[in-house]
């Protein structure tokens, strides 16, 4: 007996694609990357990301969907930062190892904007992708951490979170035992689209920002529409600098990061 | 409005203005508060779904970057740049962003009482404690306190400048001091050096504005302009501009430091000096870069004797010779003084040797050099903050008991001050202390009164731009959401109080001292009274010119001058040369912000809490290992902290963060980490700045060992960090 199974109805689309050609794309240029955490705390403000507290955060168990590598290179005096401060998110991979390991079809490829989406109500958290993703950028959450009560005032026997005022009313707040990670601020993605559909037009390159390349002061992250050539992402995804991480597994990232020099 | 303005930028001003009209319809500041109301009672200008947004100024340091909150039924969601706003074109720094968790942070002071000193302000599960006056009462209090003028006294942080105006007309109306402003910042920066160095020099206190974007060779003496130093914002996009913003030149980039730094990490070359010989090395590669150049020796580098150089500072003669070669080849070069340089015995010499240093490249005036920073639109003369130096003067004064009331804002001097200082003693021979904390801070704690001021982001008022851009700045802030709990604005309860100068409200102050910029035709807008200026002003996040500003200083004297330059005095005893520096992350005050403290280090990546760096061969010398825990001892104090191997400091020096170590500070800041200040001895320069970089410690192991939350692996993916005990 044959079983035939078209990938593609499966929701697993990445696995067969040859060739990803998305909308939506970003350049990280490392030569300007100054490491400041000013993207981190743009993302982490904009996403509702929970702060998890030291003792979790020393597990590795803190919710950064972006964060700076920085790796050491030779010995003192000769010390330096190899390649630049990296900021490393999810690469909203063409052909992404998170999406076909996923048991419920909670990592699917979205067809219209060729993102990697995390449907968080779907999620059973097996973390079968945070495991087989090789830029290690998924976070789990291990605990409910927005609602534990050392972040609380009781008031009148009642449990006050002054900290959720802030929250962005545009995105979910995720429970424990559910993986989170970077949606290149899928928010605001949307908002764009439903604005420029109720005037009748396509979205513009450069009409909205992700948070991180918004926030970037040294205008490192770079952030818009790849498909169309004549854009600032895709002319400085060109330039000879341009590299992306682990091309060699073929992922067919939608970042481009852009090498130190 | 600028004529490049986007779409989206120009929607948000819209709503923004559509805001602003409650002033030009004359109801009063308060009418302006959006309340937060449950959603089937909204405004009526606020839509289920859109959100409102605000221009208004950052409070988390000096460098007034304009910000727009995004707010959403009364509540403040997200901070984004003001993109027209000239310090900071629409960035903001990590500190920035994270001025919510201020706001919203359970911890605050939630209305004015009395306590006996020392009492804390939450009990031990950090719930706060309840307000025990009225309002009326607070007012009352502060009344009494002014009747006996002579004896009052101000101690006010850098920000905001109205209120430091307002403070500064008060005391002098009813003849008191005046007002005296500190910060650990100004510790770090030692900005009373680098303003009288260019008063030597050039004959005018001022602050320097280096104009790093548009040199292409910048050495960079400890000047960590890319983590908190003057305005990281406007010098973080500079330096973006001089990699990139020339595509035929990438500006080159050095950085002379004992321990790198994060900004020192972006270097193109790292220079780890021996602590105390920046001046040294300046001016030694000033004698050659003079030599190449061929014509008279100046007299500032007459004296400079090369192999005294290569041997105290440890740098080799061809690295100075390369270093010179590039500087001869540049067009533009610049020399950069940072804290680290000026906070030493000699850092004043240091601070002239550098500067004298950019007269010899004659960059003085030029693009790519220094100039002065042009004064605010509504200021007279530069107000540098207090030097050390003064502030110990006024802990002196503090002890004589001359001051019989002291007035608190913005400022934790508690944890702030070195304890060396003597300011908490201090504080026991002043009558009364009031404080105006909007946290339960230190300094709060040791009060008598805490009268809290709003959250900056609930508040008006203005800040001075002092250096960071050419322009002649005003920045203006407005309340983007309603105050959260029964605080007042620290103005209004003076003026409430005192009764002696012409305000109703400050409100009425704010429009005074905007009233000499109506009708003013060269700025970001222009308006022909004064309500609809409040109202642009508010609209636009303040007022600025469009044109630069800057001073052109005259420098012909400069290398006329006999600039002696000899190694710094380091003070205490001890095998290792102490570095403490602002934290990157944290700044001053970040430590009571839970996502600030998970924000990792850039360059250690450790969170929510300190660590002290060591070089690794030392480290391994003294048999300690990463996570030991060991103890600090200087003249002045000792302290604990984990270490954490950093490969990239001199052998000889240890650093530590400032930021950590509080004893109150609300629920994530308390008895978290270390406090270095408590290390740093009672030594001055010459300007009058703590030489905070100038003490030597001792190490001695505890025996036990305290894991550091970091970022990075701290095994490998191949198990080459778990050390030699695990093959």
């Amino acid at each position: 007996m044959s079983l035939s199974i078209d990938l593609n109805n499966m929701g697993a689309k990445g696995a067969i694609a040859d060739e990803a050609t998305g909308k939506w794309g970003m350049t990280i240029d490392q030569d300007l990357c100054t490491g400041c955490q000013a993207c981190v705390a743009a993302c982490a403000m904009e996403n509702n990301l929970s702060h998890v507290g030291e003792e979790d955060a020393g597990y590795g168990r803190t919710q950064h969907w972006i964060r700076i590598e920085r790796f050491w290179e030779g010995e003192y005096p000769e010390v330096k930062v190899k390649g630049g401060f990296q900021p490393m998110l999810c690469q909203q991979c063409g052909h992404a190892p998170c999406e076909p390991v996923c048991p419920v079809f909670a990592t699917p490829h979205s067809n219209a904007e060729q993102l990697n989406l995390q449907v968080y109500n779907r999620c059973v958290g097996t973390r079968y992708c945070a495991n087989n993703c090789p830029y290690q950028v998924r976070s789990f959450n291990w605990r409910d951490y927005h609602i534990n009560p050392f972040h609380a005032n009781e008031i009148d026997g009642q449990l006050v979170f002054p900290l959720h005022n802030q929250f962005n009313p545009d995105v979910t707040v995720r429970r424990r035992g559910v993986m989170e990670k970077c949606t290149f601020c899928i928010q605001r993605i949307h908002k764009a689209q439903d604005k420029a559909k109720s005037e009748g037009r396509e979205v513009e390159d450069g009409e909205f920002n992700t948070a991180c390349a918004q926030a970037c002061p040294a205008n490192a992250i770079t952030f818009g529409r790849v498909d169309d050539p004549e854009t600032l992402v895709s002319q400085l995804a060109q330039q000879e600098r341009g590299y992306q991480h682990l091309e060699e597994l073929n992922t067919l990232p939608r970042i481009t990061y852009l090498k130190e020099g | 409005m600028s004529e490049n303005i986007s779409r989206r930028d120009f929607l948000k001003l819209a709503t923004v203005g559509a805001a602003t009209t409650a002033v030009l319809t004359g109801c009063g500041p308060a009418s302006r508060y959006i309340k937060r109301e449950p959603y089937m009672e909204m405004p009526e200008y606020t839509y289920n779904g859109l959100s409102t947004y605000y221009a208004t100024t950052c409070r988390e340091c000096a460098a007034g970057c304009g910000l727009i909150v995004r707010t959403m039924q009364g509540r403040a969601i997200k901070v984004e740049g003001n993109p027209n706003h000239p310090v900071n074109l629409g960035k903001t720094c990590p500190r920035g962003q994270i001025t919510l968790q201020g706001l919203y942070n359970p911890n605050r002071v939630r209305g004015p009482l009395k306590h006996a000193r020392g009492e804390g302000l939450y009990d031990t599960n950090f719930q706060d404690a309840p307000p025990n006056l009225s309002w009326d009462e607070a007012v009352q209090v502060v009344a009494d306190a002014l009747q006996a003028s002579a004896g009052v006294a101000f101690l006010l942080g850098t920000a905001p400048d109205h209120l430091f105006d307002l403070s500064s007309e008060l005391a002098n109306s009813i003849g008191a001091a005046a007002p005296i402003r500190f910060g650990a910042s100004s510790i770090f920066e030692a900005r009373a050096t680098l303003s009288k160095a260019t008063e030597d020099l050039f004959g005018q206190a001022a602050m320097p504005f280096f104009d790093i974007g548009n040199s292409d060779l910048v050495l960079s003496f400890g000047a960590n302009f890319l983590e908190t130093w003057l305005s990281p914002v406007a010098y973080s996009r500079a330096y973006a501009q001089m990699r990139r913003g020339n595509p035929k030149i990438r500006g080159y980039f050095i950085q002379f430091e004992s321990r790198m730094s994060q900004t020192a990490a972006k270097a193109d070359e790292w220079i780890p000096i021996h602590p105390g010989t920046e001046g040294l090395v300046v001016a030694a590669i000033g004698r050659l870069v003079a030599e190449a150049k061929g014509g008279e020796m100046p007299v500032a580098f007459e004296t400079v004797d090369l192999n005294t150089v290569i041997s105290e500072a440890g740098v080799r003669l061809e690295t100075l010779e390369h270093i010179a070669q590039l500087v001869v080849e540049a067009f533009t070069p610049i020399a950069v003084p940072g804290g680290g340089a000026l906070g030493l015995s000699n850092g004043l010499q240091i601070a002239e040797a550098i500067l004298a240093f950019n007269v010899l490249n004659d960059n003085v005036g030029k693009p790519g050099g220094v100039s002065l920073s042009p004064l605010s639109p509504n200021q007279d003369v530069y107000h540098s903050p207090a030097s050390a130096q003064e502030m110990t003067d006024f802990i002196g004064r503090m002890n004589s008991g001359e001051i019989k009331t002291l007035f608190i804002h913005g400022i934790n001097p508690v944890f702030e001050l070195p304890t060396s200082l003597g300011f908490a003693e201090a504080l026991a021979n002043v009558e009364t202390v009031i404080s105006f904390a909007t946290f339960p801070d230190e300094t709060a704690f040791a009060s008598d009164y805490v009268f809290p001021d709003h959250h900056g982001l609930e508040s008006w008022g203005y800040q001075r731009v002092t250096t960071g851009v050419t322009q002649s700045v005003l920045s203006g802030a407005q309340p983007v959401v309603s105050p959260n709990y029964d605080t007042r604005a620290t103005a209004d309860v003076l003026l409430a109080a005192s009764q002696v100068l012409p305000f109703k409200d400050e409100m009425e102050f704010l429009q005074s001292k905007f009233a000499a910029l109506v009708g003013q035709a060269d700025g970001s807008f222009s308006a022909p009274e004064i309500n609809t200026f409040t109202a642009y002003f508010q609209q636009h996040g303040g007022w600025w010119k469009t044109t630069s500003d800057s001073v052109s200083p005259s420098a012909a004297s400069a290398l006329g001058t006999n600039l002696t330059v000899e190694p710094a005095q380091f003070a205490g005893e001890g095998e290792f040369f102490f570095l403490p520096f602002i934290s990157p992350t944290l700044g001053e005050a970040g430590a009571n912000k839970p996502w600030l403290q998970e924000l990792p280090d850039p360059t250690t990546t450790v969170m929510w809490n300190t660590w002290v760096e060591i070089n690794p061969e030392t480290a391994h010398e003294l048999g300690i290992e990463n996570d030991d825990v060991v103890k600090i001892i200087s003249e002045a104090g000792e302290v604990e902290a984990s270490v954490y191997l950093y490969p990239a400091i001199h052998p000889e020096v240890i650093a530590m963060p400032f930021g950590q170590g509080h004893t109150a500070y609300g629920r994530y800041a308390q008895g978290r980490g270390a406090n270095p200040a408590n290390l740093l001895g009672a030594h001055f320069n010459e300007a009058g700045d703590l030489a905070f970089a100038g003490m030597k410690v001792k190490v001695e192991k505890t025996g036990r060992k305290q894991s550091l939350s970091r970022l990075e692996s701290r095994i490998g993916v191949y198990g080459e960090g778990m050390g030699e005990e695990h093959p």
